[in-house]
This record gives structure tokens, sequence and C-alpha cells, in this order.
């Protein structure tokens, strides 16, 4: 049978797992309500549990006591017996579909923030500050140790009387137990330091207070790294030695084990491995630790492709796979495999949108399922049949926000037609994938082209839709998803012109997509600081230009979250691209045949100049609001939204007029106004989906 | 002149047509020994002619009226002719009613003549062609010389030379109708077919005085432990003289061919052709006079045989020709669509087995994945090769009590290989959840439960069949149970219909196998299911070869689909002249290549009446038309469009009918 390694059940202590696929913990930013689990995290886990995982082990980072803040991730709260009612809610939403559940728990230690809340002094074995949060913190107290050691008891304890599982003892991430086993930590020379003994203690502890609390009934694992990858942190024979110890005490049920410390923001990146990485990056690290160790080990690191799943489970190199971000893009990834629909999952392509901004406490989100975290409000994943009319569907831009459209009509039965002026789908997705390492960002296109081609959508490819063309198909609906362009006009003094020949800038997109050949003396300049000019700046480099990256922001790539401006940077410093921030593009002229770039340092005033001969600008995009404005007036909606309808996902009221003549216009996207491809993609869904 | 001659004819022709039937015997006799009740089979022949395979031509009504006429007015002619012409018995009514019978023969065969002159391909040429002539032959010329016996024409009526002309018509029709009947030619058909009625290996097929007959279609076992019976059939005389006798009886009809699936696929099969070739093998000789619809892609006049010769050539790699080449047996899908059509009660599949037993017992020779398959079969019991442990991974997370446990519960819930196929899983976790809204106790055998050994039967692996029965059996009778529930026919005819012979008297004397779908209708006969409105679009059923032809169950899943508000669009062939999906008999395993492909055309049959979605009851029919590329139509089982359509039971009161169903089974309940 294809795929029965993913499909054979296995028991992690007394517990029966139906498959071996695990939604490992990760902060969903969804706790609400003082660190409960309400409808909408009950919801998100309910979709995994019905789409047919395994283990659900929710809760990433949940804090166990008061003085480990969750308030700043919204993260879940044991430290109070309020939480039981809501865990027996999720445990049911679970429990009904088969699947498992449990949390992870932990006390962060020096790993969060002082400043707000509670205003908590935040502890850690020898007081060191942490860089990746700026966070300082105190020396640990034996009082408070022990106190520590109690509430994760409590917790457990209420995670057990709240149905759950199991709990999963973060030893992760540079939490307080792995902050006391990593020499770089802990500089103890006490009992809970020093020798390997003592450095493992309060660990220890803790796996003895949880059980002799929980009983044998209950499932207890947890979770540590392969590796800390830092010289002066915990190796992999470390680690190995780590899992063999706490294993021979017989008290754990289950490892999970991940590669790579996490408390700079370079071994951060490798935590979540982004589309730079390869496949399981670490598995290796977790086949070590499950040498060493006699229950079963789960690991989770870029595992997104179910045959990758049964590669590395039918290859024993360990015993469960997460398939965690897998389940955020597509939380029907099993129920799918077991359809015979492997090409209808959306799989993960990396971009690292959810947790990018999990980082910046903002709520799990995919950059390619606008569905996910919102099925509370409705929001469906696998979109119904229409029981209205059937309607004439046209979509004008086969950009992610387009193609969402396209889809999202058609499967609900819709006769839907698709124009794109380019010749392939994808929009601003296939600039951005031209960039190295950025390629795997196309997979959100693929799952697009395989899906509009089942929905038998009609794709009219390198086909610029005029108003006449459109009309002559007499559509119920335009959909309009027609983005929009490099914005290098808003500055005369830069010298862009419509003209390639005479334009003494060009855009990122022009670079990237190879319209204009690279230079070889770059000057980058970049005031949007998300991907496209770093990409450009990587992309100019790799093809062997000297390239510097000027910005008046704090710093290039500013905006592109925390798990990916690191990859950037090693190949930007690598390739020495120079990164400069805080200058302003002042003026562009031509001198001989280079060009000459003139900055201006914003908080000086002082003007700089560079000589080159290419200056690439990214300045964002201007909508192109030509074909709404040729048809706003003809359309019986006026082009409008009804915006308290589309911020509540229910159906835009002028669907339902009866009998009524003429079509109803919807623009979305960057050609309302430039934002991002979840924003297109949201909107694409919750406008179509009650078409 | 005539008066004298007539008589010498008569018995001339009748005692050759004895030495014919000795030598006709003695051919049959050949055979093995068949415990057959003669006097008993005799007996019954009146009754199995006139009602069962009347039963079966009448379903052309324009044949069966012919049929009526031509060989009523014959036997009666000939019989009259006996006594009138032969003995001189002229006086009184017998002559007028020899006058009647020929008439009334004469008028059949001007319907025959009809039927000949563009005759369906179907119909075999050769000889056959002439017999409507020699009917009329006979008959007027048995009409003509009564007239003068009954005195319409003087008794010297016309010179010498009419009398002549007419006695050499009169030779004609003797000659065809008395000594070719059992002298080879076409009228044989009235003399074996009238014996293999009365010596049929499965009289239990035939209704008596007490009631109907049964269906009759598992499969004989293999006296494994006598050592001096063949394993399987290699030579022709190793069939039993009865098989023998009914493949003499071939009518040359081909009502067979025209509903093989094999055949329309382009397959080298053609079950009248394979018939005939048994017929040629049993006298000795080559196929070349066989003037009929040839094996695809195998021309007539190649192949020959004797009857101790081998059937299938004991070297296929060096191109050796015997009387059929193995690929013709493995084309076949064991759907009996043939053997359901045969006016002649012909047991094709049964013959099919028995060749095939002898080339996997005995040569090893199961083509392409056979091999594979039976080593599985042997190795984990069951053909997938797939950990025997795993079997039931598909329900890690519903709990399903085990009989190891329970020891007894209501339902046996039979899950069959199936369990081990990612779709069927889908079948079966929509089953149990019918079983659990319908609140039924159940359980199932989990590991304890092995394959059934309906492919290793039909792939001709007899021993492992019975070893995977006997060991089954064994299981069952440590439980008590009042039912077994599968949704796999295969599992269910099997269980049903071919344990029963080896597992002793009392084996099933305490409980019966269901098919799901009539447990289901039973369900919601009994009020204890109820559905929302069907909202989907047209509907059509495949009927599945083992629960239809082989079961006779073609209403339950009709009236299930009907509860669910569905009104199926039948397909042209349905019920009992369902066409095969192309799975069954191991053929998809041993894969013979045709033109195109079996399930193909079943999905095309589906395409013609416009369905959006066809449904099935067989994992076998699933996995076959779902396979089919480009497929205008979804395949879903029954048990899933129940599964869908499940809505809370009412407390007593009728549904209501706006109640809205659970959703789609998109999700959690195929996981």
């Amino acid at each position: 049978m294809a795929f029965d390694a993913i499909f054979q059940p296995i028991e992690i202590g007394k517990l029966t797992i139906r498959n071996r696929v695990v939604s490992t913990a990760h902060a969903e930013v969804h706790a609400t309500d003082g660190g409960m689990t309400t409808d909408r995290y009950v919801k998100y886990y309910e979709e995994k549990a019905k789409g047919g995982c395994g283990l659900c082990i929710c809760g990433g980072s949940s804090v166990v006591s008061i003085d480990s803040p969750q308030a700043w991730w919204s993260s879940v709260n044991l430290s109070t017996d309020r939480i039981i009612p809501h865990f027996q809610n999720l445990a049911d939403a679970v429990h009904k579909h088969g699947g498992k559940i449990m949390i992870q728990i932990t006390h962060m230690g020096r790993r969060s923030r002082w400043d707000g809340f509670d205003w908590p002094a935040l502890v850690s074995p020898s007081g060191i500050r942490e860089p990746v949060h700026r966070s300082t913190c105190k020396t640990i107290e034996e009082e408070e140790i022990w106190r520590i050691i109690g509430d994760f008891a409590q917790a457990a304890r209420r995670a057990k009387e709240g149905g759950l599982d199991g709990v999963e003892l973060s030893a992760v991430h540079q939490h307080l137990i792995d902050q006391f086993w990593s020499p770089r930590v802990n500089k103890r020379e006490d009992q809970w330091g020093g020798s390997f003994e003592g450095r493992m203690k309060f660990g220890l502890e803790v796996l003895k207070a949880v059980r002799a609390e929980v009983g044998d009934d209950f499932c207890v694992g947890m979770r540590i790294c392969g590796d800390e990858f830092h010289p002066d942190g915990l190796s992999h024979e470390d680690m190995k030695q780590i899992a063999a110890y706490y294993d021979a005490t017989g008290q754990l049920d289950f490892f999970g084990v991940i590669g790579s410390g996490c408390d700079t923001h370079n071994t951060l990146a490798n935590v979540i491995p982004n589309m730079s990485y390869p496949p399981e990056p670490f598995l290796h690290l977790a086949a070590g630790i499950k040498e060493v160790v006699s229950v079963p080990v789960i690991h989770a690191q870029n595992i997104k492709d179910p045959n990758q799943a049964q590669r590395i489970l039918e290859g024993g190199y360990v015993d469960l796979v997460g398939m965690t971000r897998a389940h955020i893009a597509d939380p029907h990834i099993i129920a799918k495999i077991k359809m015979g629909q492997i090409d209808q999952i959306k799989q993960c392509v990396g971009a690292n949108y959810c947790i990018d901004r999990q980082y910046q406490g903002l709520d799990v989100l995919c950059i390619q399922n606008a569905a996910t975290s919102r099925e509370y409000m409705g929001l469906p994943h696998i979109i119904e049949k229409s029981e209205g009319p059937k309607r004439k569907v046209v979509v004008v831009g086969g950009g992610p926000g387009g193609m969402e459209a396209a889809k999202v009509a058609a499967e609900r039965g819709h006769d839907v037609t698709l124009f794109e002026a380019a010749e392939a789908l994808g929009g601003q997705i296939t600039i951005a994938a031209q960039a190295p390492q950025r390629d795997q960002i196309a997979g959100i296109t693929r799952w697009y082209q395989l899906e509009l081609a089942r929905l038998n959508v009609d794709l009219r490819l390198g086909t610029r839709a005029d108003e006449a063309t459109l009309l002559d198909l007499r559509p119920d609906i335009v959909v309009l998803a027609t983005g929009g362009q490099p914005f290098l006009s808003q500055y005369p003094e830069w010298g862009y012109t419509e003209n390639p020949e005479e334009s003494l800038v060009v855009s990122t997109w022009d670079v990237l997509s190879g319209k204009v050949a690279p230079g070889k003396n770059v000057l980058i300049y970049d005031a949007i600081c998300e991907f496209s000019g770093v990409s450009a700046a990587d992309y100019l480099a790799d093809k062997g230009a000297k390239v510097e990256i000027v910005t008046d922001d704090i710093k290039p790539g500013a905006a592109v979250g925390g798990t990916t401006f690191p990859t950037y940077y090693r190949s930007l410093y690598e390739k020495e691209v120079i990164m400069t921030s805080d200058l302003m593009l002042h003026k562009v002229y031509r001198e001989g045949d280079g060009l000459v770039a003139v900055l201006e340092n914003e908080y000086t005033g002082a003007l700089e100049e560079r000589v080159v001969d290419q200056v690439v600008v990214e300045n964002g995009v201007r909508p192109d609001e030509s074909l709404y404005y040729a048809l706003k007036e003809q359309s019986r909606n006026k082009g409008q939204l009804d915006l308290e309808a589309l911020y509540a996902a229910q159906a835009q009221p002028c669907l339902s007029e009866e009998g009524a003549e003429g079509f109803l216009l919807f623009r979305l996207g960057d050609c309302t106004a430039p934002r991002n491809t979840h924003a297109a993609i949201y909107d694409a869904l919750r406008i179509c989906k009650d078409f | 002149m005539l008066e004298t001659l007539l008589p010498i004819l008569i018995f001339a022709a009748l005692g050759l047509a004895v030495i014919g039937a000795i030598r006709r015997i003695r051919l049959w006799r050949q055979g093995r020994p068949a415990a057959v009740p003669l006097l008993k089979g005799l007996a019954a022949l009146p009754r199995r002619y006139l009602v069962d395979l009347h039963h079966v031509v009448e379903r052309d009504k324009m044949i069966s009226n012919t049929h009526v006429a031509t060989a009523g007015g014959f036997v009666a002619a000939a019989v009259l002719m006996i006594l009138v012409h032969g003995l001189g018995l002229a006086q009184g009514v017998l002559g007028w009613l020899l006058l009647a019978a020929s008439a009334t023969m004469f008028v059949g065969s001007l319907f025959v003549a009809r039927r000949r002159r563009n005759p369906p391909a179907r119909l075999s040429k050769g000889p056959w062609m002439r017999l409507p002539k020699s009917l009329m032959a006979f008959s007027l010329s048995v009409f003509a010389i009564t007239l003068p016996a009954v005195g319409i024409l003087p008794a010297d009526f016309g010179h010498w030379l009419l009398a002549l002309v007419l006695a050499a018509v009169v030779v004609w029709g003797l000659g065809e109708m008395v000594f070719g009947m059992t002298w080879g030619g076409p009228m044989k058909h009235a003399f074996a077919g009238a014996l293999h009625l009365a010596f049929h290996r499965r009289a239990e097929r035939f209704s008596t005085k007490g009631g109907q007959g049964n269906r009759s279609t598992g499969l004989k076992a293999l006296n494994l432990d006598d050592e001096a019976a063949p394993l399987g059939v290699e030579t022709p005389a190793d069939f039993t003289w009865n098989q023998l006798l009914g493949f003499d009886a071939c009518v040359q009809c081909g009502r067979c061919e025209s509903v093989c699936p094999a055949l329309a696929a382009g397959q080298p099969l053609n079950p009248k052709k394979l018939i005939q070739d048994m017929v040629v093998g049993m006298a000795g000789g080559s196929n070349a006079n066989y003037a009929g619809t040839p094996y695809p892609g195998k021309p007539t006049g190649e192949h020959h045989g004797s009857p101790h010769g081998p059937i299938v050539a004991p070297d296929a790699t060096t191109g050796g020709k015997a009387l059929v080449d193995a690929e013709t047996l493995w084309s076949c899908t064991t759907c009996r669509a043939c053997v359901e059509e045969c006016p002649m009660m012909i047991e094709h599949v049964d013959a099919i087995v028995d060749m095939r037993r002898h080339l996997t017992l005995e040569r090893g020779q199961t083509p392409n994945k056979g091999a594979e398959v039976l080593d599985n079969l042997i190795a984990t019991d069951n053909p997938g090769g797939f950990d025997p442990g795993s079997r039931l991974h598909w329900a890690a997370d519903l709990n399903l009590p085990l009989m190891a446990d329970v020891k007894q519960a209501e339902v046996l819930l039979w899950l069959g290989d199936g369990a081990f196929d990612m779709r069927n899983q889908r079948t079966l976790r929509a089953l149990v959840k019918i079983l659990h809204a319908a609140e039924v106790e159940f359980a199932v055998l989990g590991t304890e439960e092995r394959d059934s050994g309906d492919v290793a039967r039909r792939l001709g692996d007899e021993a492992t069949f019975q070893s995977l029965a006997k060991r089954n059996i064994a299981t069952l009778s440590k439980y008590r149970f009042q039912r077994i529930v599968t949704c796999d026919p295969h599992s269910f005819h099997v269980l049903g219909n071919e344990y029963g012979e080896l597992g002793g008297p009392d084996f099933n004397a305490n409980w019966e196998v269901r098919h799901h779908s009539t447990f289901i209708a039973e369900l919601y006969d009994a009020g204890r299911l109820a559905f929302a409105p069907w909202k989907g679009g047209s509907v059509t059923y495949h009927d599945p070869c083992y629960l239809g032809r082989y079961n006779g169950e073609f209403d339950a899943p009709r009236n299930v689909l009907k509860a669910l508000g569905i009104e199926v669009k039948e397909m042209e062939r349905s019920g009992f002249r369902s066409r095969c999906c192309g799975g069954g008999g191991g053929a998809p395993i041993t894969d013979i290549p045709g033109e195109r492909r079996i399930p193909d055309m079943r999905m095309n049959d589906v395409k013609e009446t416009g369905s959006e979605l066809v449904a099935v009851g067989c994992p076998q029919c699933t996995a076959m038309l779902e396979g089919v590329v480009d497929a205008t139509a979804e395949v879903r089982d029954i048990a899933e469009l129940v599964a869908d359509a499940l809505v809370a039971r009412p407390a007593g009161e009728a549904v209501d009918a706006s109640r809205r169903s659970a959703g789609k089974t998109t999700v959690e309940e195929v996981l």
C-alpha cells in the first residue's frame, strides 16, 4: 500500500496514535482571554483532526508559571485551573475526529520579555542576557526552582484533568530546562549546575514531579534539540548523552527532536527552516537521538511532502514525522493522501509567513491558505458547491489573488474564465521565485495551476483583457486582480521614464524577471525593505555584479521576518554585498557611460555619490486601476464592497439581489492597494466563497 | 413403393442413430467418473427442459416461439412418423396428428430460415446454415408422405419418379434430424442437450416441484487428499464425463460471446469457441471447421487436440500450440455472464477454473503477477503481501470491538482485503459509521481474519484456497454471531457459498452472510437509519458480478438508493445482464492484454446514462472503475452514499425532510 509507513498506528506510552503524522508544538498566538484555548484555538486544531492528523501537540511554549509571561505571544496559560474546562472543549473537538492531542508545557526562563504586562524579573540559571529578545534576567534562586518544578506538575495535572492525552516538556529553544542544560548559559557551581548531573537536575526533578502527579497512564514526552550549533553550546554527542540519561529514567514516553539551538538570530533561522533549506536538513540529528533512546522519536523540520514522510518513516530514521507547517498550509493533507488526491494538497512552500508573524506577536496565518486559523469565522478549507444559480465569472489577473478567486468560484460550480496578460500564471510570485534560494515560492502557483486545470477553468494566458473582451463574455461577476506596476515615477529626480533606453533607473522586477540584463556595478535603492530588494541584491550578486543595497530604513531587509532575513544575510555577506542604511535616493543622473546616484543622509542631510552602471529602485507597487475605472460605472455595485459583510466573512449582499441586471464588479489584491500575497488570497476567498 | 421404402429408411436411420449415440456416449465416457443419479436425472429431464431451460430461452421471445414450434413439431413428428410410417399405424387420428406436427415444424423452420438470412455475428455459420433447409426438407417431406396415409391423396398418387424424389427428401430430412443428431451434425444439441440436462453437474440449479432452483455458483472443491485425482484438468479426458457431455450440448447460439467482457475487450477469449475447442479435443482433431467468431488475434485452424493430449501446450515459451493457449484461460473474469445466458446450461466458468487449477498447481504457470499474489497469500494470508498485523491499521482511531475480546456479537463485520486498500478503507469507515448510527452490536476479527481465498481459488490455487478457508472456518467457529456483514461481494460469495463444502454440515447453521447493501436495506426497513434528502446529481448503479449474478442480489442496493431519494438511471446492461468491471477472477492480476480495457467499456456504459455518479458495492469494482482515465462519473460505494446522508434517527416520528445531512464525506469519515 502506498504510504503504508505513514498509516501505521503507533503506541506512545499507553496511547494509540492512528498514523505517524504529528502537528508539532508551535506558538499559534491564538489563546485569548489570558491564555485560554477558546473558540479560534479549538477550531484550528479540530480542523487538523478532521483532516486526519494523528497527533496534535498544541501550545508551543505554553507556560506553567506566572513569571513566564504568555501574553506576548498569546500562548496557553497553564498556571491556573481556569484552563481546565477550555482543555475539555479542545480535547473533545480533537477526539471526536479520532485524533489525539497533547500540549507543550514550559517555563521560558530568560527567553521572553520583561517590559510589559506584569513586568516580571525573568529568571535564568546564571542571569546571562538573551540576545534574540534582548532580555536581561536575574539568577534563579533555589526556592524559585522548586516553585517552578511544582508549577510544572500542576500544569500537567490541568492538562490531564482537561482530557488532553499528554504533555510535552519543552527542553528546546533555550527554555528554562535547557538553559540549565547548556554550559553556555548555566555557569552555576551548586547542585543545579557544574557537572553533567548538576545541569540535568532541574529537568529531572521536573520530570519526576510531573510523572508523580499524572501517573503512568498519561503521556509525558520531552522536546529537545539535536545540536545547539554553538561552539560553546551542547553538541550532538552531548545531546545523545542527555537523551539517554532521561530515557534511562523510564519515565518518558517519547522524545521530540529538532536541530539547532535558537538564542541567536542566525540559529533561530535553522529551527524553522525556510525555503532556502534542503528537505529535512536535521533528520540525522533526530536519527542520532533515536539510536540511544528506547521510546518513539518525533522529528519535525522541513517535512512537507507525503513521499518525503513515507521515505523517512520507511527508512526508520524516526518514528513519527512532524508536518506542522504542512498542516498550516493544508490541514487536510492526510485526508487528501487517503483519498488519492495528492495533487490537491496545498504544499507548504517555506515562506515562513506563519512563524515570522508569530515572532512579531501576531497570530499565525498561512501565506497561501487564508482559511487556516480562520475556521472559527466560518472560512472553509473545502469550498462547497453553490446551491444558487450558476454564474459566469470572469477573473482578470493570474497572480495569487486572481488564481484564488478563479479556484474558489470554480469550486462553487460557476463557469470561470481567467485572463492573464503574461504567458504564465503567477503574477509577482513568478518574479519573486527568480531570486536565489527563493524558487520554492513558485509552489504557490504550481498548486493553483493544478487546481485550475482540475476545475476546468478557462485560462486565457498571454491575453490582456480589455473592457470589450470582458463584456463580450456577458459576465455575471467580474473580479479584477490586475495587480500593479513598480512605482518608480514617484520622484522625477530618479530619472525614470517608460522608455527603457532612456530611463536612469530600473525596477527590481525588471532585474529579477530578466527583462533588464544585470549590471556590473549596481546600486539598489530599497525604500520598502521587504523581500524584493534583498532578492534583487542576491540575484545580481549571484550573477557576478558588485552590489550595494541602500535603504533609508533601519537596515536593508528590515521588514523580512526573523526566520528569513538571516538566510538572506548569509548569502549577501558571502557575496560581499554592501548593506547601507539611513540614506535616501536623492537623484540619479547620467555621466559619460555611467550613472551617478546621489544619496542623502536621512539624519544629517549630507549628500554622497555613487558612480555605478545600473541603479535599481524598489519603491513598492502602484495599483493598476485603469480597467477598474473603465468598468466601475457600468457595474451594478459600482465596484463597492460591503465592508461589514467582508470583515465578518459574510456573503456580499449584492450577490443575493434577485433578478437584477448587469454584472457585479469586485477588485482585490494589489490593484486595490499594494499589500501582500496573503492579503490578496484572503480577499479572494472571503469575497468569492459565497458566489 | 413408399410404403415399402419408408419403414426401411426410418429404421435404418434409427439404427444408425443408435450406433452414433453409442459412439458419442463413448466419447463422453472418456471423462472421469462423476456421481450422477442417472434415473433420477432422466426423470427430472422434462421439467428441467420445459421449465428451467425454457426460462432462459424465453428471454428472446421470437426464438423461444420458433424453437417451441420447430422442436415440438419435430419431436411429435418423429414419434408419429415411426408409428405411422414405420409401423404402418396410419389409421385414425395419428396421421392427422402427424400432418399437424410436421406443419407446425415447417412453420417453425420458416422462422429459423428467416433468422439465418442475416444472422447476427454471434451465431456460428458452417453446417448451421443448412439447418433451416434440412428442417424444411424433413417437415415438408413428412407432410407430403402423410397426405396419402390419411386419404387426402390417393395411395398411388403421382409418378414413381415423384415418389423417388420424395424418398430422397425424406432421406435428407432423416439424415439431418436423426442420423446427424448422434453423428455430430447440428442436431447433436438436442441429443446431448437433453442428456446434459438430465446429468447436469449442478442438479441444484434446477427447479423441482418443491420450488425454485438455487443459483449454484460456488466452485466445487478439489479433493486434495485423493492422490489418484488429477489436480485440475490437463487433458479433455480429465473433465468429468458429464462436463464433456455438457460441452457437446452447445448449440453455438453465441449468447455467451455477446456478453463476454473479455471478448468485447479484444482479449483472446470467446466462451463459445472455448466450448467448441473442448468438443474438438474430446473427439480429437483441429479447430479448422469452427465457423464462429474466433478468439481475437488467434486465427482458427492452428490449434488441435486429442482426448488425452494436453489442452494447453506444456511449454508455452517455445510457441507450441495445443488445443487452447493459456492466455485464453487467463482472460476470463469469472463474471458468469456466459453461464447466465447459456440456454444449454453449460458451465463455462467451472471448466475454465478446472483448467487453471492444472496450470497453477501442476505447472506453476500462473502468469504475470499471479505467482507473486499466490506467494503473498501463502506468506501473509493476503494477496498484497501486507504485514498481516496491519489489517486493522485503518481503524486505529475507531476502537472497533474485537471478537477475540467480546466472543459474541449480533454482527461480525468481515473486512476483506480492502482493509489494506486506502480507497476501500473509506468504504469500511463509512460502513462502521452506519453500523454505529443504527446502533448495531458488531465486532471484527481484526488480525485473526485472513483473505477469503477468492482470488487464490479463481487463479486455480485450490490448495491455498482451502488452507485459507479452513483457517477462517476455524476462527469463525470460535465465536457466536447471527450474521456476517461484508462490503466485499467476493468474500460474501466465498463465505456464503463455498466454505460450506469445507466447513462441515453445521459450520454455517447458526448464521447468515449479508452483503452490506442487503444489511443496510434491512436496517432502513426496520427504521434504524434515517437519511437526509439526496441533493446530488443523477446516479446509476453497477451490479457487481459476485453480488448480482453469483448471488441474485439485485434489489437491495437499488432499495437503499431509493431510500436515499435517488432515482437510478439504469444502464442498458444491468441486473443479471450487468457488464463486469474487469476485476474478477484474478483478471487484473493475470492481466492478459486486449485491444481495450473492460473497465473503460463499463464507464462508457455509465457515461451513456448521463449519470454524474455510479454507485457500486464492491471494492474490486470501485478500484477498476476509479482507475478509468477521464471518466465522466464519480465512483462511490453505497456505504459512502449512505454515510453521507445519515441524519439522527427520529424518535418515533417521520424524518423531517428539511433536515440536513452531516455533509460531504470529504474529511473525517475517510480517515
